[in-house]
């Protein structure tokens, strides 16, 4: 079980909060990921949740248990750390044991779950290596391992993979996934990256300063985001933000179109433009494109290969079906 | 060939000049252990200028290990090091962790434990057995008269006399007695030192890593768990550094025995060496080739020891 709900917390450091009043539910084997620029305290959220920072008022809630008061380690909860917080001078045996050692279970149990974690997470020859002797991947193995043999009702990820590179980045989110498929529990996770977000989440929870701005499946927040900024985050290249006289022209203060559901074409189309530059990925083509009104530059998304280079006129048609329109406040208009 | 050489030569004056440095004290302290010589003898004043026609082979040092205080003397050294080294890591590893937490007025508090490192260590040992240790004058003395009066008040008490009149009469300890100068002399450096600890320890705490203590929280670890287990092995490095120089500088204390108790009942190889000097220079230096040896033991042990938490 790994219910967490959050009724109305809020957070403040001295004069300023940080986090206004703030409802959340996460459900019993959720993966929720929180996502949101850097400072927009999503990772003083996750950390309301550990225990590691007392709530200002509100309460925390865990299988309907109030726990905004229990210390950190009698919440049953595990936590991935962004830095790994591994033990330095000790093995990677002993960096595992270290919960089970706290909590006086018996060598023998304890052996049996170190082996269990280290099958599972690839670390079986690596166990009587020190931290220093590892990559960045099996460090972050390593803390996982550790925060799974305490069998967490729900585990905490914070920016776990923001110190790695790009290719181990990838492999380890399918790994964590996977995990997560495998045990069933909760996982919160913290990132500012929302590829991460979309490729993991059950559910994502995009924060701005301290409020939720949106929560709801990746496609959900892909297809129907609710206001400009959800708009703007999800989704990659970022959704084309156009004001002014085009927008008008749909009956709205901004209309948002994705760069995927641009069509770009060198003969004919509703708008015109010049190609900036355009970024040949093999797969897609991303072409950046000047003079389009309301909204410089406007990037467009074409399948395949496109050549066009520096100076070229374009033409654009939007897919007027999949347009997003906001009123002056930023909010969706159906 | 030539590329190399010219480096070398270039090297030849600072090698030079530091193998003077080092080679002509030990060669002198050497020589002068091997021939009889005085300052002053009115029967045999050849002795008194060095020279290889007074050659007395290894009689210096037969001398300096058939007298009453050689072994003494190296007994001492090591009890004193040994204590002062003792109580100073202690001290200082409970004092940086109290003061490393922040407290309205840290500020002054640290410039405050830091300033006993900054007196004289002549000025510190007056300081102490004058004004502190002295058993009359001293804190000490009033301390213990104080009790006694005290008990002495509450002898009278209808209820609790009977009880109190038991207590015996306390004595104030003369630190200046053959059995308690060398005490003396470990209160006032570890009184001296303990900053010098303190300071190198609080850097190193200050570097210790946060989220690590955050995880070990959630581990479920407790303030003893988390001083046992991350806060003392992060401190193995810097324990060894104040443990290798303190060593060093105790092992040639000297003001403090001299103010204390004049050598009485409390003497180490500097002392010794000191007293020889007096008149006998060769006594005194072969003394000196002795305590070279004992740093080198001492620094042995103590290389061995932090070579290990290097290699950690």
């Amino acid at each position: 079980m790994g219910q967490i709900v959050l009724d109305k917390v809020t957070k403040s450091f001295g004069e300023t909060q940080v986090i206004p009043p703030l409802d959340l539910k996460i459900e019993d084997g959720e993966f929720a990921v929180f996502v949101g620029p850097s400072g927009c305290g999503k990772s003083t959220l996750l950390r309301l949740i550990a225990g590691l920072e007392d709530t200002t008022s509100g309460k925390v809630l865990i299988d309907d248990e109030d726990v905004t008061q229990v210390s950190p380690s009698k919440r049953g909860l595990s936590m991935v750390f962004q830095t790994y917080a591994l033990y330095p001078h000790m093995t990677v045996r002993k960096n595992i044991a270290f919960p089970m050692r706290m909590a006086g279970m018996s060598e023998q149990e304890q052996e049996a779950k170190i082996k269990a974690a280290a099958e599972s997470l690839n670390l079986t020859d690596y166990l009587d290596r020190k931290p220093g002797q590892l990559s960045g991947g099996q460090r972050q193995r390593v803390a996982i391992g550790r925060a799974i043999v305490r069998d967490p009702s729900a585990f905490l990820f914070d920016e776990p993979l923001s110190n790695l590179d790009a290719a181990l980045r990838v492999g380890m989110r399918l790994e964590i996934t996977e995990m997560h498929k495998r045990m069933q529990t909760t996982m919160i996770y913290v990132t500012h990256d929302q590829v991460e977000a979309m490729t993991m989440a059950d559910k994502i929870v995009v924060l701005q300063a301290g409020v939720i701005e949106q929560v709801g499946s990746p496609l959900d927040l892909y297809h129907r985001p609710q206001n400009k900024f959800v708009a703007g985050f999800i989704g990659s290249p970022k959704m084309n933000l156009i004001e002014g006289v085009e927008a008008e022209k749909q009956g709205a203060h901004t209309i948002g179109i994705r760069p995927e559901h641009v069509e770009i074409s060198t003969t004919e189309g509703l708008w015109q433009g010049t190609v900036g530059v355009a970024e040949h990925l093999g797969s897609d083509t991303f072409v950046h494109i000047h003079g389009v009104p309301g909204c410089d530059p406007m990037t467009v998304r074409a399948a395949g290969e496109f050549s066009v280079s520096h100076g070229d006129t374009v033409y654009l048609t939007p897919n007027l079906a999949l347009l997003h329109k906001f009123d002056d406040k930023g909010l969706r208009i159906e | 060939m030539s590329n190399r050489s010219l480096p070398r030569l270039l090297q030849t004056p600072a090698v030079i000049l530091l193998l003077i440095w080092m080679l002509v004290p030990l060669s002198l302290t050497l020589y002068f252990s091997f021939i009889r010589y005085v300052l002053n003898n009115l029967r045999r004043p050849e002795w008194t200028t060095p020279s290889f026609s007074n050659w007395r082979g290894f009689g210096n040092y037969e001398f300096v290990l058939n007298s009453k205080d050689f072994l003494f003397a190296i007994q001492n050294s090591l009890l004193i090091v040994g204590s002062i080294l003792f109580c100073t890591v202690i001290f200082g590893v409970l004092i940086a962790v109290l003061i490393n937490k922040s407290f309205p007025g840290q500020g002054i508090v640290r410039v405050l434990l830091i300033s006993p490192f900054f007196v004289m260590p002549a000025v510190n040992a007056v300081l102490w057995i004058n004004m502190i240790l002295d058993p009359v004058l001293g804190l000490q003395g009033l301390a213990v008269n104080g009790i006694n009066d005290m008990i002495a008040g509450l002898r009278s008490t209808p209820v609790l006399g009977a009880f109190f009149s038991l207590w015996p009469e306390f004595e104030p300890i003369s630190f200046r007695a053959t059995q308690t100068s060398a005490y003396a002399v470990i209160i006032m450096v570890t009184w001296q030192w303990t900053p010098f600890a303190v300071l190198i320890f609080m850097t190193s705490l200050q570097s210790e890593d946060q989220q690590q203590k955050e995880a070990a929280i959630l581990d479920g670890a407790g303030a003893w768990s988390q001083f046992r287990f991350l806060t003392l092995p992060h401190l193995g490095r810097p324990i060894a550094i104040v443990v290798m120089i303190q060593a060093i500088f105790h092992l040639s204390l000297y003001a403090e025995i001299e103010i204390v108790s004049r050598g009485n009942g409390n003497k180490n190889l500097p002392y010794l060496i000191g007293e020889f000097a007096n008149n006998n220079i060769g006594a005194a230096s072969a003394t000196g080739i002795f305590a070279v040896i004992l740093a080198n033991i001492v620094a042995i042990f103590l290389l061995r020891m932090i070579g290990k938490t290097l290699m950690e």
